[in-house]
């Protein structure tokens, strides 16, 4: 046995063992400048990304499509049953229509004597999910907008009803979203009705943690939490779940966007505000309209038009 | 068969490549975005592994280094880290494949078994070392355990389906030598 190993080194040869260190002395390297320059190396993996998934599309959507109408199929044989709770929860839903209309007609009668005005900027591109991460240790999804649509790394993104996750990394064509779920996703929010300030934090469950609350006994099962929009990374506001207490005693946020079914999230768009550095200071636009030459008006219109349009 | 026209080594390196990205883009499906309570079996590591002892020379280390770094992109793994050790334990295998081709399935599993558990640790090793964020420990664990289990399947299927045999003594390659 002892010649027949010296014999597959001869045959390999020393060329191949040279080849072999060359590759490993690549690779690692490659390790080391990712630690070393995380950002280049994952804009390189962006651009890889944005390169592959789109020659994959032709298949993924009809892949997709017919796995999920066999999932669809198995669901059709408690549909007596399904169908009994759906009416159930029409009703349900009928009452909670009534009050939601009440209340919006009382919200807009406030707004107005307030005069509120709510931030025009704040519009939304909407994208589709291509792929998610492929790997049962990170949860992303990738969307089929990209730079080209103005999409920047760290605006929100949301399904209908709630904040699904965050842009982190963009391509051409595509961007991720890293979920809200992801170890590696931390967002500031405010927990209402007490107004407590707080982090929450992906841990790899379809619950993400709740830390660093001022006063953990002001909040309880059921509380809504919102984006606070601290530290700029999300316009404040955005709903994000409602609070729930696992059986181990920590706080955990239900998530309210439907993360079982993720097909289109709107991403934000959402611009920097003033930065507060110093507490004395006026606060003031960062060209004066005294100062400001006439060209420049006409110009900032048609800029704003062209954001409108 | 296609050997009159290509090598039979290239028609199979180029199976792989096909198997691995087919494996990729089932990855990448959109079926399931809620985390996961288990993970599956690492295919292409099973996949590389069992050929790499049954026919080392229809996996050779360069194509598995680009393959896994490819992976490593696109699956969101620090990259070129799992790489180099796929590329490790590629090469370790294929040194003892001689010496595995006269033993049991049992051994060849034991020797599999041995290569990715090393791989996983020092996987871990590294990243801590370098504070790199990663995963549970019981999930790279399960995923680990699942691997195993799922190795003589792969094993049986590359052998079944795509002819990936040992080589037998006196076996001849197309053009008439001896390996």
């Amino acid at each position: 046995m002892a010649r027949d190993r010296g014999q597959g080194e001869d045959y390999s040869g020393p060329l191949k063992r040279l080849l072999l260190g060359v590759l490993l002395l690549c690779l690692l390297g490659i390790f080391l400048v990712w630690r070393i320059d995380s950002p280049r190396v994952e804009r390189f993996r962006a651009q890889v990304v944005d390169r592959v998934v789109p020659s994959f599309d032709w298949a993924m959507a009809p892949v997709t499509g017919a796995v999920n109408i066999l999932r669809d199929f198995q669901s059709y044989q408690r549909m007596y049953q399904q169908n009994q709770d759906l009416r159930r929860e029409l009703q349900q839903m009928k009452a909670w229509k009534e009050a939601a209309l009440q209340l919006e007609q009382e919200n807009a009668r406030l707004l107005d004597l307030n005069n509120v005005q709510l931030d025009p900027r704040l519009t939304f591109v909407t994208g589709v999910v291509m792929a998610d991460s492929g790997s049962p240790f990170r949860q992303s999804v990738l969307i089929n907008v990209g730079a080209r649509d103005g999409i920047k790394d760290g605006w929100a993104a949301m399904d209908g009803l709630g904040l699904v996750g965050r842009i982190s990394g963009v391509g051409r064509n595509t961007a991720r979203v890293i979920l809200l779920t992801d170890t590696s996703s931390r967002i500031p929010v405010t927990i209402q009705p007490s107004g407590q300030r707080a982090l929450i934090i992906g841990d790899n469950s379809i619950a993400p943690v709740v830390d660093f609350v001022e006063a953990p006994d002001q909040v309880r099962p059921g509380d809504r939490v919102l984006t606070s929009g601290d530290g700029g990374v999300f316009p404040a506001g955005l709903l994000v779940g409602q609070l729930a207490e696992d059986p181990g005693g920590r706080i955990r946020v239900r998530i309210s966007a439907d993360y079982e079914r993720l097909e289109f999230l709107r991403v934000l768009r959402s611009y920097e505000n003033e930065r507060l550095t110093d507490p004395g200071r006026l606060i003031s636009p960062s060209s004066l309209p005294g100062s400001e030459n006439p060209e420049t008006a006409p110009n900032a219109a048609e800029a704003a038009e062209a954001e409108n349009g | 068969m296609v050997d009159a026209l290509l090598p039979r080594a290239w028609v199979m390196r180029a199976l792989y490549l096909a198997l691995c990205i087919a494996l990729l883009f089932l990855h990448l499906l959109p079926l399931a975005h809620t985390p996961p309570k288990w993970a599956g079996p690492d295919l292409v590591m099973a996949l590389t592994f069992a050929w790499a002892v049954r026919r080392p020379d229809y996996v050779p280390v360069l194509l598995v280094g680009l393959v896994a770094l490819g992976l490593d992109l696109m699956l969101q793994r620090p990259p070129g880290l799992w790489a180099a050790l796929m590329v490790i334990g590629t090469q370790t295998l294929r040194n003892r494949a001689s010496a595995l081709r006269d033993l049991t399935f049992a051994a060849e599993w034991a020797s599999v078994a041995s290569s990715m558990i090393v791989m996983t640790v020092a996987n871990r090793v590294i990243l801590a070392i370098l504070m790199v964020d990663q995963a549970p420990l019981g999930l790279s664990l399960m995923q680990l355990m699942s691997t195993l289990i799922a190795y003589p399947a792969i094993a049986f299927l590359s052998h079944a389906l795509f002819g990936v045999r040992k080589r037998a003594p006196g076996d001849l390659d197309p053009a008439g030598m001896r390996p």
